[in-house]
């Protein structure tokens, strides 16, 4: 039925009898009885009280298993005997259930014979189908209201009064009808009208039938009525109380929204004049105090990206009061099927979006929260409105929900929610603008610390003497508080320093003892480093060398890492002496070190005794189940094994390895590559195991397909979902979002790599890195961009893309310069200049955005982009800067371009 | 004219003649015998009863609160909304960082799916399931129409085992089987008992083991208690099921002993276990300081073990001397007050030591779905009448395990220890109950107000359903299936959390303001100046003490 989903996850709607029950309760002393097993009457009442606070009495039928064989009349028949005799209602409602409905009881027949053999009986009897399946608590409440104008026995009679039906309101806004259709001087019978019923006082004696509710006699006079007002727009002609009266009685219909916001509490006040009611000054006094609130109101609802959840009416209707204050609603959903309202929420929502420059809302039909969650995720919704049940997500991402929608379970005053009209609409926007308010104001000293304080009170925390019980070494050094500080120079641990701070890798492991399906060995590890350059493994003194060269060139060198191109720590020798030099010449260098962790445990305390500092373990899997299908071969200690023992060895390793440096006070990062239908549904428990070791961050990547590797024909993961899957873990801790994917001999600043030019151009002094085709002759190096998203094959749109590879060939060697963002002109810095942008691609090509595009390639002789637009095109021939689109791999695509730039 | 027969009188001939046998006032009997009383019956259509359904049971008490595995409901969206969350049954995620307890997972059959079939949905629903969540076992449970329309979730089950290679159980617990949760309950026990429990070997590490039956960790109980065990120095292998995981359930049969505490839910599972695995079970309450104490020494007495009996003592001494003087303090506030008690399974029993902890005489109290044994003992289990609606759930035939049976008591110590203790034996709650105090089995809305009315308890401990029906006629309503927020309850700590729960509720000003100033007597202490005031509200309010 419309969804493609079969499992429903957390359910955004009730069943259909949850709607009779409460619709019926708003009938003067009305009981209800569900014809079916006795459950469902308990779990309704339940849900019923724990929203309204209130008695809910609803009686069970108590079929059996007999029942179901034999019919369930005799027992429907003795509870309506035992319901009458001890509550003695003026009216009883039976609604059926799943269960009658599958054994396909006949239940107006049933009533018939009741009826028949209890002449004496004078309580009025109702009845409904309605199944569990066939519908929502939506479309039981209006069946239920259809049921009773459709049975109880009119009287045509005309007189002056109007009918009033709505769709499901709290008892509170149901009050607030009333006051104002009576303060228009109309007469009026309301169905259903639960105002007391289920919000009843504290009386001296306890009624057991509720006071209050639409009297039955009322509703026989609605065939009289000069008008019926239906305020739902998505009641279905099939079971509208309004449309029955007006088939069968001739009363005239109007219909409008429910008066939720200023332009549908307009129209509704429109209607009641229309109808003969007078709208006082009271009312337009509310008008204007709602106006007014909605004005001094507007620079806080600006703030709101709401996701709206709830039955059809309510969507829609807090949609519209959203939209008139400028709240952009994101998501809407509603747990019911219903066609006609995605259409009205494309025309509410569409001019405040483009007006925002935001995409255009996400409408969820037929949804459960979990869909809801991920669309809320994925379109940054800050603001949740609807019923309890969006706690969860509110909790889990940290986000504000407006309770105002049934059901709310877990704080006070369901019944007393107020939406409708002018007052209504007042205090509802009074709550949304301030969980806004409070959602900026819990954050603004974060916000505030983090842009422009957080180094200097860090470093002054700091300072703080020591507290009993730190971590430290030999000779008293509180090693935790060294390495934090430490952290805050580590481009990769902190964000903010990447700009200033910068780093050398030294290419001194060329070995792995893991094999991964996503590598290929002739080649450096794609996927913890930049592609398709193989780099010359250097020796430990010449890592030395490089180093205090490169020291003497940067000042701003801070940290020291080796990051293969192999495992540092399958190259434990190498790494050892390396580190163990370097730090003999630089007492202060941040020492870092990336690994596969199978080795940790053995060396994590030499690794401390040489002082380093943080170290990334690459975790793809906590379950060996899932690592088996990742990891080919594990050689550990010179035994090599395969499937899920190896993986567990593995991950034992590298769960305990973490383990000991984080006791050690080592500043750990987990690199996860997220391996699109392998390990991407497993990444948050990986998340939340290293977390639970307490590692800092994860830096979750996107796995790279290399050609020639097992893996080669994966699907690549979009930013998106990396995107969604970030914002998911960063519940359970800090996510890494900077990452550039260094080459294992990458050295400056952190998407600015300098490497190549050091030490493979023209200027290289150690000797040139790359060099296997050293007789080519006098060709020219092109510098060349190229739009790409993967890094592997030139796949990007030119106007899409938000930064660019920069390349340089001669037409058979390339090598890379360094990635590079828009917005920066060419030899700035690619990391600070993304701004608050989200939604990448969404916004849609820009002007502005082109602009840039062509400023930032402005140095290259050449672009390659997947496509490009024509005039973005021109302009760049009017540079000279030559375009080839194409799809090819990035490094052929390259050699082909300088090849053809050199004529 | 007493209150049965008030009630009764309102009742038409065929009704008189069904409830007359659940409801009796206890009179202490010769020789310890204990009088009958009817339960485990079908529930009166139309009478306001609060039992719920066989789903309920199964999915909701005894498989729902297991936290790794995830469990579909198999039907129409409402069952399983209704049952998400609502129980309060609280999980921590293990090492592997599995916990499904917040979510709600169900096929959500439509119109179609009742003409068409199900089971195509149910299968998709599942290979969804294990997808999104990886979870260690998939449990299904049905709900009413799935049976009428011959789903076959057994075989969608097996096959799903086969194809993801992990635990799938279906239950067939549609709401109509049987007369109460208790059916669930059955059901689950069965199900729990077939697959899992002696699926994995995985011994046991410390030197004395246990498990935790029937505590649902509601509001946290059953992390008190294991806290109380772990301290005295015992593991506790597995616990029915309140943050249970599928893996501890499996290895369960490896512990020494079994420990029930809820026995309505889980005596299926300590007795199925007892023949097939031979261990024993002890019936616990760590409901209450006394009932802890004795429930702790009773176990210490079973391993009889020095270092444990040590331990035990210890720990008993220094969690009194935590918590007795502000017992002492809340003793004061409510003695003399009194109670009425309706819930489920066992609580109605338990409850009633930790309220003489605080002072507070019981004067009514009820199962919502027990049978006799539960009132009078299990051993009026082979006198009881098996009816049309108990012979509809399967009783398993349970054989020996030949390599897993191990018995851990000699003869002579079980039959020494079955004469000290509650060791696989359970005497009822009538037993503990004072003369003259009220027994109703499955009370109803009816009932509840007139008792409510003629015995003017203090406090009513029952259920969401009946909570407001209560406070609306003046008389505080603690919920005692959930704990309203509120918990844990058991244990030292648990039994503070209780009392200050009931002090607040007794003590709550609004009470005292019930009656408006123009309508109270012109005397200056504004006592209300009849009975009739105790039904306006200022039942448990201070000026009664």
């Amino acid at each position: 039925m419309g969804s493609m989903v079969n499992c429903n996850v957390n359910p955004c709607k009730m069943c259909m009898p949850m709607g009779t029950v409460t619709a019926f309760l708003g009938i003067a002393g009305c009981m209800n009885i569900l014809h079916g097993s006795q459950g469902c009457s308990t779990y309704i009442r339940r849900h019923m009280a724990t929203h309204y606070n209130e008695p809910v009495d609803v009686a069970s039928s108590s079929l059996t298993e007999e029942g179901t064989v034999f019919g369930g009349e005799a027992n429907l028949v003795k509870g309506l005997d035992n319901l009458i005799r001890q509550y003695d209602p003026s009216v009883v409602a039976v609604s059926t259930t799943c269960l009658a409905e599958t054994i396909g009881e006949n239940v107006p027949d049933m009533l018939a014979r009741y009826r028949e053999s209890r002449p004496e009986c004078r309580t009025r009897i109702v009845q409904v189908s309605s199944a569990g399946y066939a519908g929502t608590q939506f479309e039981g409440w209006f069946r239920a209201v259809h049921a009773l104008v459709a049975q109880v026995p009119m009287d045509g009679t005309p007189h002056d009064g109007i009918n009033v039906v709505t769709g499901p309101i709290s008892c509170a806004d149901t009050r607030a009808l009333k006051d104002l259709l009576a303060g228009a001087g109309l007469r009026f019978t309301l169905v259903p009208d639960i105002s007391d019923t289920l919000d009843g006082r504290h009386a001296p004696e306890y009624s057991r039938l509720p006071r209050g509710g639409t009297g039955i006699e009322d509703i026989s006079r609605m065939a009289g009525a000069r008008g019926t007002l239906e305020l739902s727009t998505f009641v279905d002609d099939s079971w509208s109380p309004g449309r029955l009266l007006q088939e069968r009685h001739g009363v005239p219909l109007l219909r409008c929204p429910m008066p939720v916001g200023l332009r549908d509490a307009d129209a509704f006040l429109k209607a009641i004049e229309g109808l003969g009611g007078t709208v006082g000054t009271r009312v337009r006094d509310d008008r204007g105090r709602f106006l007014d609130a909605m004005i001094d109101a507007h620079k806080y609802s600006a703030l709101g990206r709401a996701a709206i959840f709830g039955e059809p009416d309510f969507a829609y209707g807090m949609t519209r009061l959203c939209c008139e204050n400028g709240i952009v609603p994101m998501v809407v959903a509603t747990g019911s099927h219903c066609p006609s309202l995605e259409k009205l929420l494309g025309e509410e929502t569409r001019e405040l979006a483009e007006t925002m420059q935001l995409p255009p809302c996400r409408f969820l039909p037929f949804a459960d929260f979990d869909a809801i969650e991920n669309a809320v995720v994925e379109t940054g919704a800050n603001l949740l409105i609807g019923s309890s049940d969006g706690r969860r997500i509110a909790a889990k991402h940290a986000l504000p929900l407006v309770r105002c929608a049934f059901p709310v379970h877990d704080h006070m005053g369901g019944q007393r929610v107020r939406i409708l009209g002018f007052e209504g609409g007042t205090a509802m926007l009074d709550r949304l603008a301030n969980a806004l308010i409070s959602r900026r104001d819990a954050q603004f000293r974060k916000t505030a610390r983090d842009l422009h304080f957080r180094p200097l009170v860090e470093e002054e925390e700091m300072e703080r003497p020591m507290a009993a019980g730190d971590a430290r070494t030999g000779d008293g050094v509180d090693v935790a508080r060294r390495n934090a500080r430490r952290t805050l120079t580590h481009p990769c641990f902190t964000e903010s320093s990447c700009r200033t701070a910068a780093r050398i890798h030294l290419p001194v492991a060329p070995a792995c003892n893991i094999s991964c399906n996503y590598c290929v060995r002739s080649f450096d590890c794609v996927n913890e480093s930049r592609p398709g350059v193989t780099s010359k493994v250097l020796s430990p003194r010449e890592a030395l060398e490089r180093y205090l060269q490169v020291k003497a060139r940067m000042p701003n060198l801070t940290v020291a890492g080796i990051a293969g191109p192999g495992d540092a720590l399958a190259n434990f020798k190498a790494t050892r002496e390396t580190l163990r030099l370097v730090r003999e010449a630089d007492p202060d260098v941040t020492f870092c070190l990336s690994t596969n962790g199978l080795l940790l445990p053995l060396h994590a305390q030499e690794l401390c005794q040489l002082d380093v500092s943080h170290v990334t373990v690459t975790v793809n899997a906590v379950d060996p189940a899932i690592g088996a299908r990742i990891y080919r071969e594990v050689d550990y200690m010179g035994v090599r094994h395969e499937g899920e023992q190896g993986a567990a060895i593995l991950m034992a390793n590298q769960l305990a390895g973490i383990a000991m440096l984080v006791r050690a006070g080592v500043v750990c990062k987990v690199n996860v590559v997220m391996v699109k239908g392998v390990n991407d549904g497993h990444v948050e428990d990986i998340v939340r195991r290293v977390r639970g070791l307490g590692a800092t961050i994860a830096n979750i990547m996107q796995m790279i397909p290399v050609s020639g590797s097992v893996f080669e024909g994966m699907p690549l993961v979009s930013n998106k979902e990396l995107t969604v899957l970030r914002k998911r873990c960063e519940g359970i801790m800090p996510q890494m979002h900077h990452c550039q994917h260094c080459r294992a001999d990458a050295v400056g600043l952190l998407g600015e790599d300098r490497s190549a030019i050091l030490f493979g151009g023209a200027a290289s002094k150690p000797g040139p890195i790359v060099e296997k085709s050293e007789a080519q002759g006098p060709r020219k190096a092109r510098r060349i961009a190229v739009a790409s998203r993967s890094g592997v094959v030139v796949d990007q749109h030119f106007g899409f893309a938000d930064q660019f590879y920069i390349y340089e060939s001669d037409g058979s060697d390339t090598r890379l310069l360094e990635a590079r963002h828009i917005g920066k002109g060419p030899g700035g810095c690619g990391m600070c200049g993304q701004g608050g942008g989200r939604g990448d691609g969404a916004k849609g090509l820009d002007a502005g955005k082109i602009a840039k595009a062509l400023a930032a390639v402005s140095d290259c002789e050449a672009v390659l982009a997947m496509r490009i637009g024509e005039s973005p095109r021109r302009q760049l021939a009017d540079r000279g800067i030559a375009v080839f689109a194409t799809c090819d791999d990035i490094d052929r695509a390259v050699r082909e371009a300088a090849t053809a730039c050199n004529g | 004219m007493d209150v049965k027969t008030e009630i009764l009188g309102k009742y038409n001939a065929k009704v008189f003649k069904s409830r007359r046998d659940h409801i009796l006032q206890v009179e202490a009997g010769e020789d310890g015998k204990v009088q009958e009383i009817a339960a485990n019956t079908r529930a009166i259509p139309g009478i306001m009863t609060n039992r719920g359904c066989c789903y309920a049971g199964c999915k909701g008490v005894v498989v729902g609160p297991i936290r790794d595995a995830v469990t579909i409901t198999h039907g129409p969206i409402g069952c399983g909304f209704y049952s998400w969350g609502t129980r309060r049954n609280k999980a921590r995620a293990g090492e592997d960082g599995k916990n499904f307890i917040q979510y709600c997972f169900s096929t959500d059959m439509q119109e179609s799916d009742i003409v068409f079939g199900g089971d195509k949905k149910l299968r998709q629903a599942i290979k969804e399931a294990v997808d999104i969540f990886h979870p260690k076992a998939i449990f299904i449970c049905s709900t009413c129409p799935v049976g009428l329309i011959g789903d076959d979730i057994h075989a969608v089950a097996a096959e799903a085992e086969k194809t993801y290679g992990i635990l799938c159980q279906a239950f067939s617990c549609e709401g109509y089987k049987g007369v109460s949760q208790s059916g669930g309950h059955h059901i689950a026990n069965n199900g729990l008992m077939k697959r899992v429990i002696g699926s994995s070997d995985q011994a046991p590490a410390g030197k004395h083991s246990l498990n935790l039956l029937g505590e649902y960790n509601i509001g946290g109980d059953g992390w008190e208690v294991e806290r109380l065990l772990a301290a005295i120095g015992y593991e506790v292998v597995s616990v029915f099921t309140g943050n249970g995981s599928v893996a501890d359930i499996a290895r369960s049969h490896k512990a020494d002993l079994n420990l029930v505490q809820c026995h309505r839910s889980i005596n299926y599972v300590a007795e199925m276990m007892k023949a097939a695995y031979g261990t024993s079970w002890l019936k616990v309450n760590f409901i209450g300081i006394e009932s802890v104490c004795q429930s702790l020494r009773d176990i210490a007495a079973f391993f009889d073990d020095p270092e444990i009996a040590r331990r035990t003592e210890e720990v008993i001494a220094a969690e009194l001397a935590d918590v007795a003087p502000e017992m002492e303090r809340l003793k004061e506030r409510l003695s003399g007050k009194t109670a009425a008690l309706f819930v489920g399974g066992s609580r109605s029993h338990h409850y009633q030591f930790l309220l003489r902890d605080l002072g507070v005489t019981t004067v009514l109290a009820g199962y919502e779905f027990a049978h006799r044994d539960d009132y009078e003992g299990r051993e009026v289990i082979p006198d009881i009448k098996e009816d049309a609606d108990s012979k509809n759930i399967e009783t398993l035939e349970i054989v020996q395990d030949p390599k897993r049976y191990r018995v851990f008591l000699s003869p002579e110590r079980y039959e020494e220890l079955r004469r000290t203790m509650e060791l696989e034996r359970y005497s009822g709650m009538i037993r503990d109950m004072p003369d003259g105090s009220y027994v109703v089995d499955d009370l109803n809305h009816f009932e509840t107000e007139m008792f409510a009315k003629a015995l003017k308890p203090d406090i009513f401990f029952s259920g969401i359903k009946d909570k407001y029906v209560l406070q609306k006629g003046g008389t505080l309503s603690r919920q005692l299936h959930s704990y309203d927020y509120s918990g844990p309850y058991a244990g030292f700590r648990g039994a503070v959390i209780f009392g200050r729960d009931l002090v607040m509720g007794c003590y709550a000003p609004a009470w005292s303001m019930v009656i408006p100033p123009w309508k109270a007597a012109p005397s200056s202490n504004q006592q209300p100046p009849d009975e009739k005031g105790r039904n306006e509200g200022t039942a448990g309010g201070p000026s009664d003490a």
